[in-house]
């Protein structure tokens, strides 16, 4: 049976249904050929009922409270677990112009990080995650500073402070000629 | 106290309503256990780790609201009948 078929014979099912319901005739031939193409039975739309939505609702409140859960679980696991900071080089870090930026990995793979050399020629490395909600921030060589798109925050390339929303400073990678080493997000904790 | 002298009313008078109430009542819970969530997910984003606790708290107060809900308030006179 080819769809066209089907289709017929699910108008003429429908307009044949419609003699039994007086009041909805002109309405059901109508909109025949549309039922025909989305065949949703008025009866079948009623099945769900009050009680049903309440229980689909308290499986949404379970499910809500078990994302909460799990999702602050797993970030509080991912916070004790302990880095180790072992020193490695960046590549290509004294070849950067004053005035521009490098990104790289630091401590892994998964941790990114931008290296600026500034216009003085000195050199400063943070943690590419934006303090506020964890955005990348890039280097703004016409402001000089770190700055992130989400929110428009705003960090010194010098000591990586904050100058606008964000909550506190970025975190500081310590630099050793061309090794990096990680420090802490301190302020004090730069050497 | 007789028989004729109760109230001649439906039996499911007034259920409805009390369905009602228990479906305003949990989604108004599952809106605020939807703000709970995207609260935890800004506060671990932002690493503020002493913010989560709290949450989750809160989300658990309103799981069980919502539990009470589901297994002890119905209707007091409902019998079989589906809504």
């Amino acid at each position: 049976m080819n769809s066209k078929t089907f289709h017929q014979e699910t108008i003429n099912k429908i307009l044949a249904a419609d003699n039994e319901i007086s009041d909805e005739v002109n309405v059901r031939s109508a909109s025949a050929p549309f039922q025909a193409e989305f065949p949703y039975e008025r009866d079948s739309e009623a099945q769900v009922t009050r009680r049903e939505f309440c229980n689909f609702l308290f499986l949404t409140s379970s499910a809500l409270f078990l994302g909460a859960a799990g999702f602050a679980g797993k970030s509080a696991y991912d916070a004790r677990s302990p880095k180790t900071f072992t020193p490695a080089k960046i590549d290509g870090a004294m070849t950067i112009e004053p005035g521009s930026a490098l990104n790289f990995a630091y401590p892994s793979e998964e941790d990114t990080a931008i290296l600026i050399r500034g216009t003085d020629g000195t050199y400063a490395a943070f943690g590419q995650k934006c303090t506020h909600l964890s955005c990348p921030v890039y280097y703004s060589q016409a402001n000089d500073r770190l700055e992130c798109p989400c929110h428009n925050g705003g960090f010194s390339s010098k000591t990586g402070e904050v100058l606008c929303p964000p909550p506190r400073p970025l975190d500081r990678i310590e630099l050793r000629r061309s090794m990096v080493r990680f420090c802490s997000q301190k302020r004090g904790a730069w050497q | 106290m007789k028989d004729n002298a109760k109230p001649r009313r439906p039996q499911s008078r007034g259920l409805a309503a009390v369905w009602q109430a228990r479906l305003a009542m949990l989604v108004m819970i599952n809106v605020a256990q939807l703000w709970i969530l995207s609260a935890a997910v800004e506060a671990a984003l932002a690493q503020s780790y002493g913010q989560l606790a709290p949450l989750v708290i809160a989300s658990g107060i309103c799981w069980l609201i919502a539990l009470s809900i589901f297994l002890w308030w119905r209707p007091a006179g409902e019998g079989g009948r589906r809504y």
